[in-house]
């Protein structure tokens, strides 16, 4: 019994140290930040996120909508319906658009 | 030149139909219109629309406007599903009027119009017409059928309507820019 606590003892400090050590130094946890699409708008349009973090679009209105990267390559979510949900994770600075309503238009800077 | 002439002439006797009803006139009021009547009214603006798309559909190889049809043909039945969920929840039967009649009357018109021409014409003469039927409709759901409307969740629809009437208004002044720049 003796013999284990003892032999426990290295590794908890080990984590402990680690949990610290991580504490301090490592990145702030990613953020999950929405965009709500309403009134034929994506809102907020322009979106400040740091690297890794998650967008949640929330699709309010009645009329089918989508989130296109703005040349159409690079990413696109499906269709979403009222109602649906789409999440990305944030990687670099985009400008975006509804596909199905090309008016609508949105950006997302990646700081 | 003469495609110009007769597609600004339905585009001005569409407004101007519109207008008569709209604007009170040698004493003559707005018409009025009951609850049941304005949903009918709208349901036939949406529907008349779907009944362009559909022509756009069957006669198009224009990419942009293929898609602007498909567009307007979804979100204006989707208007019209959430419409006529309202009228049954309401316990309203849409009932036919003049404003409804006029509408329709404008749109056969425009549809026989439509049919005569193929390609560029065709799609040119789609698009024109998308641009003055939003401008028209959006002056009669604001004008007409939202104030005309006594029920709130009936006037707060029509209300939820018009961002999607003006984007599909600055859509289609898009495609019609692009068309006009080729
Ligand atoms: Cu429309």
């Amino acid at each position: 019994m003796k013999n284990l606590k003892l032999g426990l003892l290295p590794t908890s400090l080990y984590f402990l140290c680690l949990f610290l050590f991580g504490a301090t130094f490592s990145p702030a946890p990613p953020k999950v930040h929405t965009v709500e699409i309403s009134q034929m708008r994506f809102n907020p349009d322009t979106l400040v996120v740091s690297k890794g973090d998650t967008i949640v679009f929330v699709n309010k209105d009645l009329v089918t909508h989508d989130v296109t990267e703005v040349s159409g390559k690079s990413w696109k979510s499906p269709a979403l319906t009222s109602g649906d949900t789409w999440r990305m994770v944030a990687l670099k600075t985009t400008d975006y658009f509804c596909s199905y309503h090309p008016v609508m238009k949105g950006k997302i800077e990646v700081k | 030149m003469k495609i110009l002439k007769s597609i600004s002439a339905s585009a001005i006797g569409l407004l101007v139909g519109l207008t008569l009803l709209l604007t009170p006139a040698l004493g003559q009021d707005n018409p009025t219109l009951s609850d049941a009547e304005v949903a009918h009214t709208a349901v036939t603006a949406n529907q008349i629309d779907i009944d362009y798309a559909k022509l756009a559909q069957e006669r198009s190889n224009n990419a942009e406007v293929l898609k602007f049809a498909e567009t307007m043909a979804n979100d204006h039945k989707a208007v019209i599903d959430q419409a006529v969920a309202l009228v049954t929840k309401l316990g309203v039967t849409p009932e036919d009027n003049a404003v409804s009649k006029q509408l329709l009357a404008n749109a056969e018109e425009t549809k026989e119009m439509l049919r005569t021409k193929s390609g560029a014409a065709f799609n040119k003469a789609y698009i024109d017409n998308e641009v003055a039927y939003h401008k028209a409709v959006i002056e009669a759901v604001e004008g007409l059928l939202i104030p005309e409307s006594e029920n709130a969740e009936l006037k707060s629809l029509l209300q939820s309507i018009v961002p999607a009437l003006q984007a599909h208004l600055e859509h289609a002044q898009m495609v019609q820019a692009e068309l006009n720049g080729k």
